[in-house]
């Protein structure tokens, strides 16, 4: 009898979509799906976090009905959202304060600011969010942009109970009364762009005031393209359009507008994000970056998304159907891109994850998490928090818990088929050690396939895992732990079958822990090459 | 209850840590399940050619016609030398595997018109060269002649194999008795049951293996499995064949 053989593989490169099947087997690490899953930084497929409503049970609608979040931005020591015709803020997702009031003074205490009239935010889209520090600002200026509207700012001073601080809110005109799409800050100014019959122009505001853009240091400059978002860099301001990218230099001195590239564009300005010292945006061609170079004032182009190249396909192809945010996830060095159609229901909505690793973006896809709106900030204690709103009308905290606010997580991981090195020799397979990292006690399911899942051979049933909760030195409460738990255990499963090549997929469809793949070790036996 | 193609064929797959089959999927099985269902016909073949005379391969009762011995009957016609052994086979392939030619048996009890006293008698087996050597020729003479005939004294074997002859030709109706086995159906539905007692299914399984493990070009185990069929037959053939006393009997009382 021939002798068993090893052959191990550790989860590295992420879903791969890009390449053909026999091109997939020089990558035994790469994954073919790869759904609800996160590259983890550590290495392995970790099955993502869930999130839960903000106010958990007690939590409301900012609007109090069901609509559109058409934005949302962690601001202070709580969350504005955007809905219907108002701007809500929210210390606890419970009771929401509507910051949309006309005539507001400057530090108007809560019993006058609550009882000015509404400026109505009148069919306000996707909107998008700026933050100003100011030097003497408990929490910064925020600088709201809905597209439709004039941007909208609110600030907010002092602490403790809603009625104890004191407020500052009001329309910034930029261009007349037209609305506008995108705002940033840029070098102490605020920047605006995409602004109604005037989407080829770049206005910037008064220096250190943003909420004036005919003062001192303010100006416009106009390019040749029609803008579609704008990110601070550096000491630059890019400038995204529909088929080229530019940058301002020097608003503070004598501004100017270089051309970055002519031939590519941004599809969507709710997808550019910093990232690891580049920014990463939505291209017709999937998602790119704007690296900055050695060489002061370069830059460089390139394509981070060719793995999943079929699914950024889709996504140019249907680009008016989808709504596009994105957020980075800067502990998990995460750049997340949802694309929810909101014609469809919650189980269809997709997104992208790229895992910043040492050579690069790794995805993965998000399933059933529907996302109209979000954003990411620090809050006062300066943890990073995460925020993301739907079409049900809620604010969510984003990546946390093992749930989708209460309804299962289905992850799915399926590597790619493994030949072992010789597609031509039958396999019989023994077992296989998966070493399955849980953060508590997990039962997910293992699927075994043969020759590329063929029809014509029966295939072994699924094999369902138990792995209990690690039980870690230190950490672990004695009495509720169970002991001898491995932290990284390797889960043995004995197999059965042949085929020239299989494929493994870990899934899982429920709400207990997550847990990272990182890799297997796979015993068989050579039997042939008939 | 009797082990079905669909058991004994899973059995080997377990054995070989291959995906089982089930009903719903065992007539499409393909590659290796294709194969171990394959090899277990070939198994069953195999016994059947080394021992064709086991006793779950006769073509019936003993003692269907009591109380003679044998489990086929075939009547004579006057007149008739040669007679099918399975009067309804139309050729070889469905012939009876095997026959005891030692124990032919030529009586009038149960023919219909005959009365006492009544042949019953063994017909001697005696090779085709030996009757026609010293029996044909006169025989011949007589059809062609008187037409006497006679009572049956001897049995012998067709050239094909297909018919048993008589010498003499008989003279009137008798019955004559043997002991004949079939050859095994070849299982086909995933319910089809083995004729083997599930005790020696093993021997089919060990069999079995034996051709799955040279597919899979693994001559040591393909020779473990030959070793363990081996064993078992000669267990088998022990217990069902053999199981009475050793002596050695003298049939020359036959004269």
């Amino acid at each position: 009898m021939a002798k068993s053989q090893p052959f191990t593989v550790a989860c590295n490169g992420g879903l791969i979509k890009s390449v053909n099947s026999i091109d997939l087997l020089k990558t035994p690490g790469a994954a073919k799906i790869l759904e609800n899953f996160e590259v983890s930084v550590e290495g392995g497929y970790r099955r993502i976090n869930g999130y839960a409503k903000l106010g958990t049970t007690s939590a409301t609608q900012p609007a109090g009905s069901t609509v559109n979040i058409v934005g949302v931005f962690p601001y202070a020591d709580g969350v504005v959202a955007c809905a219907s015709t108002n701007i809500y803020f929210s210390l606890d997702g419970i009771t929401w304060l509507q910051i949309n009031r006309s005539s507001v003074g400057t530090n108007e205490n809560y019993s006058t600011f609550n009882g000015r009239g509404t400026l109505t935010r009148a069919n306000q889209a996707q909107c998008q969010f700026a933050l100003f520090e100011g030097a003497t600002y408990d929490y910064g200026l925020l600088v709201i942009s809905d597209g439709v509207n004039e941007p909208f700012y609110f600030r907010m001073e002092g602490s403790g109970a809603l009625s104890n601080r004191t407020y500052n809110a009001g329309e910034i005109t930029v261009d007349g009364t037209n609305g506008v799409k995108y705002v940033t800050i840029h070098d102490k100014h605020l920047i605006a762009a995409g602004v109604i019959d005037n989407e080829s122009t770049v206005y910037y505001s008064t220096l250190l005031d943003p909420t004036t853009f005919t003062g001192t240091g303010s100006g416009e400059v106009t390019i040749s393209d029609k803008i579609v978002g704008i990110k601070s860099f550096r000491q630059d301001l890019f400038i995204f359009c529909e088929n080229s990218i530019h940058k301002l230099q020097d608003i503070n001195g004598t501004p100017s507008v270089v051309p970055v590239a002519e031939n590519v564009g941004c599809l969507s300005g709710h997808s550019i994000q910093e990232i690891g010292g580049d920014i990463v945006f939505l291209a017709q061609d999937g998602i790119r970056t704007v690296a900055g170079t050695a060489r002061i004032g370069d830059v460089e182009l390139g394509t981070v998304s060719k793995n999943i190249q079929p699914i950024m396909v889709t996504i140019a192809q249907n680009i008016d159907d989808y709504i596009i945010d994105s957020v980075v996830i800067r502990e998990k060095s995460q750049y997340r891109l949802y694309y929810s159609n909101v014609a469809l229901g919650n189980s269809s909505q997709k997104g992208i994850i790229g895992t910043l690793r040492p050579d690069g973006f790794q995805w993965s896809e998000t399933v059933g998490l529907e996302v109209t709106a979000v954003n990411s900030n620090f809050n006062t204690d300066g943890v990073e928090v995460y925020y993301h709103g739907d079409t049900n009308g809620y604010i969510y905290t984003h990546d946390t818990g093992y749930n989708f606010n209460g309804s299962n997580i289905n992850a799915k991981y399926q590597t790619s088929d493994y030949d072992y090195g010789d597609l031509g020799t039958l396999k019989t397979m023994h077992y296989v050690k998966l070493s399955i990292a849980p953060e508590a006690a997990i039962t997910p399911t293992l699927r075994v396939r043969y020759d590329y899942d063929t029809t014509t051979i029966p295939q072994p049933s699924d094999y369902e895992l138990s792995i209990p909760a690690p039980s870690i030195f230190g950490s672990t409460t004695f009495g509720s732990a169970n002991f001898g738990a491995g932290e990284q255990p390797l889960t043995r499963v004995a197999l059965q079958g042949s085929g020239h090549s299989n494929s493994f997929r870990v899934f899982s469809d429920d709400t207990s822990a997550s847990y990272i793949v990182n890799g297997f070790y796979i015993d068989f036996i050579p039997s042939g090459r008939r | 209850m009797a082990t079905t193609y669909l058991d004994i064929t899973n059995e080997v797959l377990r054995e070989l840590n291959e995906v089982v089959l089930t009903s719903g999927n065992f007539s499409s099985a393909a590659g290796i399940q294709k194969f171990v269902k394959d090899s277990i016909n070939k198994a069953l073949f195999d016994i059947a050619n080394e021992e064709p005379q086991l006793p779950f391969f006769s073509a019936g009762v003993s003692g269907g016609t009591d109380p003679f011995y044998g489990n086929v009957t075939v009547p004579t016609t006057a007149g008739t030398r040669w007679y099918l052994l399975k009067s309804n086979s139309s050729s070889i392939t469905t012939d009876y595997a095997s026959i005891d030619w030692d124990d032919f048996y030529l009586t009038t009890i149960n023919v219909s018109g005959a009365s006492a006293p009544y042949v019953s008698e063994g017909l001697r087996y005696i090779t085709l060269d030996d009757w026609k050597t010293h029996l044909r020729d006169q025989e011949n003479a007589d059809d062609a002649d008187t037409q006497v005939y006679g009572e049956p004294k001897y049995v012998f074997k067709s050239p094909d194999s297909r018919k048993f002859g008589l010498s003499p030709i008989p003279d009137k109706v008798y019955n004559v008795h043997f002991y004949a086995f079939t050859v095994p159906t070849e299982l086909s539905a995933y319910g089809d049951a083995i004729a083997l007692p599930d005790q020696y299914a093993n021997v089919i399984t060990s069999r079995a293996r034996y051709y799955v493990w040279q597919f899979k070009e693994s001559p040591q185990q393909a020779a473990f499995a030959l070793e363990e069929f081996k064993r078992g037959m000669k267990f088998m053939k022990s217990n069902l064949i053999n199981p009475t006393p050793k002596y050695i009997s003298d049939d020359r009382t036959y004269f």
